[in-house]
């Protein structure tokens, strides 16, 4: 099963999202906050006439630090009908898997242990494939 | 009738596509279970509609295939190949039936009964010979050959017969299509912003100028489009209270007005069952039976009425009975059985909020649950359905008269009116029926208090919890709030229940189309949705109901009588509503209400008055300025009025902004002073009501909406571009550039040029350099009376 990927970069940590989830990879410029809303959203931006929820994908996976991004790239991404835009550090090109993701014995580590679907080797080395509906209800659904 | 039938016709064509291919497969595999379901299905629906037609035909037809098919997918009958050649052609006769009811044709009898006998022959062909089926086979084939025939007669027929033609597309093209003009708005906008800031390009606005035009004709008709007229609904009520009233032993008429109202397809599914309810309700409470109605005066068949009626992006529907009215009494007494209310609060209530409690949880008048009404899904359920998509349901009632339900309904559910407010550095909507009024914090007629740490607000004689909107989204704490220089809006709640939203600015109001949230942020409960702004960033909508709920400001059933005496109050005063203020002279005045579009802040520096021209700017407008004469202006700040006579705005200078009020008592009139429409009493006090006809004419609004007449002027003309064009534009004329090339209503020439490139106007003066009358229609060029007058009747008489 050769999966394609978008292979980026959360936290400085290798990642992958599945391509095939992805419509596209924007520069998030202008983002409007929402108050009262959790961390990890870091508020809206407009692609076109549609208004994308921005996602911090380093804060959704439950990670101290924030994604510390230059040109603020993001992978816009549709689920159950909502348009997210998730912030990475760096996005760099779509690959492919060559592996199915496997768990590694002792785990990712707290917080990627929820959110990856698991370990796949593609030609850059092993790298994470993140679980994008994990991604956008963030850590603390997770607690709960 | 004719628009359920189309429906019919639509409905049975989509259901034959959609079964094209399933028939295909069947006949490959007939005994292929899923398949037969689908067919069966499609024969069951043709039969069921027969039954609201008088099509014996297609009945005895599809009633026949679908009693072949029920045979099968009970396990009797083994689908065979011939079996399936007989339901083929029996769709297909169908599918020829169809045709003709479209073009009004007769059905013709064709040989429908050989088709039926196809069906049942099967039986008997298992034990018969070969050659029956044959017989069969060829008999089938025969009764297909004339349909094929009268088909290929009756589909050029069809359209000559002027159906009105139409195509049915799904919902989520439509949707696309809408966000696809959004979407070209928004890039207009974007657009629209940057010429203004280049500054006037008169080659490009134009263009632009049409373009904004056609696209606003087009988010029209994409807006229509997603319209349906309420006949849609009603048509299927007739039957619906016709089943009703036999069940109930009662006779029931039924009266429609503004079918032809239109209405947004999602709503009107909407307000299906809501009606359902309130008609099952009219008929089994409301309406009495024939024996009672004649003992009391009255026509022994009861008469429904239903009304629709649009008003701006509204729309009222009105549900009257003539039956026996709501028993208020026993209304009452059920609100004090079910523990609801106590006898002191029912005492307490006014008449229409007795009335009201039937919109209550829990509580049902039928003295017996029949199947009808009264299964526990109250008119609580029809009220919170109805408020779920922005409308309102009230009902008035008389005693032995019958019963009305008054439904407001939002035209569609994703726009909405709302207010944009600003809060720290933000920007959010407020559903506009939520809002009562605004005031400003700093008006001497709000007075706060603290009780505990929750703030009041005293305003006209009411105390109200008040919220700071900043407090809410959590920018800024009740400490360092700084009450008074925070505008409040007064919120009244779908409950009754009001409170005060204190927000850093009112921006303006206008129409937001409402987009869904991700459930990340629904689970704040701060927000009930996002809109885009004009520059395309995006803002919140705020959740009113579900943030009062988590701060506690909806009061419960309890609280309620306190604010029912204020209602009565209300209800006696029927006026003029104004709005008093104190003009710079610091004396009292009052305006009209309806006068006023909105209140501005602006600095002392924005104003500009030179001898009899007062001008001031807001938001890089300019507008005419009156009311500056009374007295002089403030240094820091000045408060200005917004008037708007529909076409004109301008605005007035005041003091203070006061208070709205009412006039109860006469206007009486003054003649010493031309400024006001006369003196009333408010509060006691004399009060001079402005005359807003006064003030649109003494000074001379600027025309704020305004189809500007093009003028075409001398090309290369130092004289026309240095003189001429500053006098035309100040006529109120456009100058048409040199590339302009839409017809212009007017072009001035000169006439030593001789006939230079007139012809793409409709009018045309030409300027003459001598003083002397040349006696041919020329005025001299610098007669600028004479060249006002032309320029004046010309515009005149287009603008008739």
């Amino acid at each position: 099963m050769n999966e394609l990927l978008l292979m980026c970069t959360i936290a400085g940590r290798r990642a992958a999202i599945p391509a095939v989830e992805v419509q596209s990879v924007i520069e998030v410029d202008n983002i409007t906050p929402i108050p009262g809303t959790p961390d990890f959203i870091l508020g809206l931006t407009a692609l076109r006439s549609q208004a994308l929820t921005v996602i911090d994908c380093a804060l959704a996976i439950g990670l101290e630090q924030a994604c510390t991004s230059k040109d603020q790239r993001a992978a816009v991404v549709d689920i159950d009908g909502h348009l997210y835009a998730l912030l990475v550090d760096e996005a760099h090109d779509v690959g492919e898997a060559k592996s199915e993701p496997v768990a590694v014995p002792g785990g990712f580590g707290e917080g990627w242990q929820r959110a990856a679907r698991g370990m796949v080797e593609t030609d850059g080395g092993p790298t994470l494939l993140v679980d994008i509906e994990h991604l956008v209800s963030g850590p603390l659904r997770q607690a709960a | 009738m004719d628009e359920l039938l189309a429906d019919f016709v639509a409905e049975t064509r989509e259901m034959l596509e959609q079964s094209g291919s399933e028939l295909v497969a069947w006949e490959a595999d007939p005994s292929d279970k899923k398949r037969i379901d689908t067919i069966f299905r499609f024969v069951h629906t043709v039969k069921g509609n027969c039954g609201f037609f008088d099509f014996p035909q297609l009945e005895k037809l599809s009633h026949a295939a679908e009693d072949a098919l029920a045979e099968c997918r009970a396990g009797r009958r083994e689908p065979d190949s011939s079996l399936v050649n007989a339901v083929l052609a029996i769709i297909d006769r169908i599918s020829e039936m169809t045709d003709a009811i479209e073009a009004g044709e007769e059905l013709g009898t064709g040989n429908d009964d050989a088709l039926i006998a196809a069906l049942d022959a099967d039986a008997e062909v298992e034990v018969q010979s070969d050659v029956a089926i044959i017989d069969e086979e060829v008999e089938i084939a025969a009764a297909a050959e004339p349909a094929n025939d009268t088909k290929s007669d009756a589909a050029p027929k069809a359209p000559a017969k002027g159906v009105q033609r139409s195509i049915r597309l799904p919902v989520d093209l439509l949707d696309e299509v809408m966000k696809g003009v959004s979407d070209m708005v928004l890039a207009r906008n974007d657009l629209a912003r940057r010429l203004r800031e280049a500054g006037e390009q008169p080659a490009i606005d134009g263009p632009f100028e049409r373009l904004s035009a056609i696209l606003a004709d087009v988010r029209t008709s994409i807006t229509r489009m997603r319209m349906q007229r309420l006949e849609h609904l009603f048509s299927s009520l007739p039957r619906l209270v016709r089943d009703l009233s036999n069940e109930l032993g009662k006779q029931v008429m039924v009266d429609f007005e503004g079918s032809e109202v239109e209405l947004d397809r999602e709503m009107i599914e909407m307000v299906r069952d809501p009606l359902t309810h309130i008609i099952r309700n009219a008929i089994d409470h409301g309406i009495e039976t024939p024996a009672q109605r004649l003992k009391n005066d009255k026509r022994e068949i009861g008469l429904l009425r239903f009304a629709a009626r649009q008003s701006g992006n509204q729309i009222s529907l009105v549900i009257t009975d003539d039956g026996n009215g709501i028993n208020v009494e026993r209304v009452c007494e059920k609100a004090i059985a079910n523990g609801l209310y106590s006898r002191s609060e029912i005492d307490k209530m006014s008449d229409k909020q007795r009335e009201n409690l039937i919109f209550e949880p829990g509580l049902s008048t039928a003295e017996q649950v029949s199947s009808v009404s009264g299964r526990g899904v109250g008119m609580d359920v029809v009220r919170s359905n109805i408020e779920r998509v922005g409308g309102s349901i009230e009902v008035s009632s008389k005693p032995g008269e019958g019963t009305s339900f008054h439904l407001q309904l939002p035209l569609t559910l994703s726009i909405i009116a709302a207010l944009t407010v600003g809060s720290g550095d933000q920007r959010y909507a407020i559903p506009r029926s939520y809002v009562e009024e605004i005031v400003f914090g700093n008006s001497s007629h709000v007075e706060f208090a603290q009780a505990g740490d929750r703030r009041l607000v005293t305003f006209r004689d009411k105390r109200v919890p008040c919220l700071s909107l900043g407090e809410v989204m959590g920018s800024e704490t009740n400490e360092q709030c700084d009450w008074t220089s925070k505008t409040l809006i007064l919120v009244r709640l779908a409950s009754d229940d009001v409170f005060a939203l204190a927000v850093d600015r009112v921006f303006d109001h206008e129409d937001v189309v409402v987009k869904p949230i991700a459930p990340a942020i629904m689970e704040t409960r701060l927000y009930a949705g996002t809109t885009l702004l004009d520059d395309g960033r995006p803002m919140m909508l705020i959740d009113l109901p579900s943030i009062a709920q988590m701060r506690g400001m909806v009061g419960g059933v309890r609280s309620k009588p306190t604010i029912a005496e204020k209602a009565e109050k209300v209800e006696k005063s029927k006026a003029v509503p104004v709005m008093l203020f104190a003009g710079l002279d610091g004396r009292h005045r009052a305006v009209r209400l309806e006068l006023v579009r909105r209140i501005d802040t602006i600095s002392r520096d924005a104003i500009d008055i030179e001898g009899d021209r007062a001008q001031a700017v807001i938001d890089s407008e300019i507008m005419t300025l009156a009311g500056h004469d009374t007295g002089p202006l403030p240094d820091g700040r000045c408060r200005l009025l917004r008037l708007s006579d529909g076409e004109h705005e301008l605005v007035y200078a005041v003091k203070e902004v006061l208070d709205a009020a009412d006039v109860t008592d006469d206007v009486v009139p003054s003649e010493a002073d031309t400024a006001i429409e006369g003196v009333t009493l408010i509060g006691g006090k004399p009060i001079p009501l402005l005359d807003g006809h006064a003030v649109f004419s003494r000074y001379r609004a600027t025309k704020k909406v305004e189809h500007s007449l093009t003028c075409r002027i001398p090309e290369g003309s130092e004289w026309a571009r240095t003189i001429l064009e500053p006098l035309v534009q100040a006529a109120g004329y456009r100058i048409a550039g040199e590339d302009d090339d839409v017809e212009a209503d007017l072009a001035i020439a000169l006439a030593e040029d001789g006939e230079v490139r007139t012809s793409g106007a409709r009018e045309t003066i030409r300027l003459r350099p001598e003083p002397e009358d040349a006696g041919d229609d020329t005025i001299y060029r610098y007669d600028r009376d004479g060249l006002l007058a032309a320029l004046k009747r010309i515009r005149t008489g287009r603008a008739a």
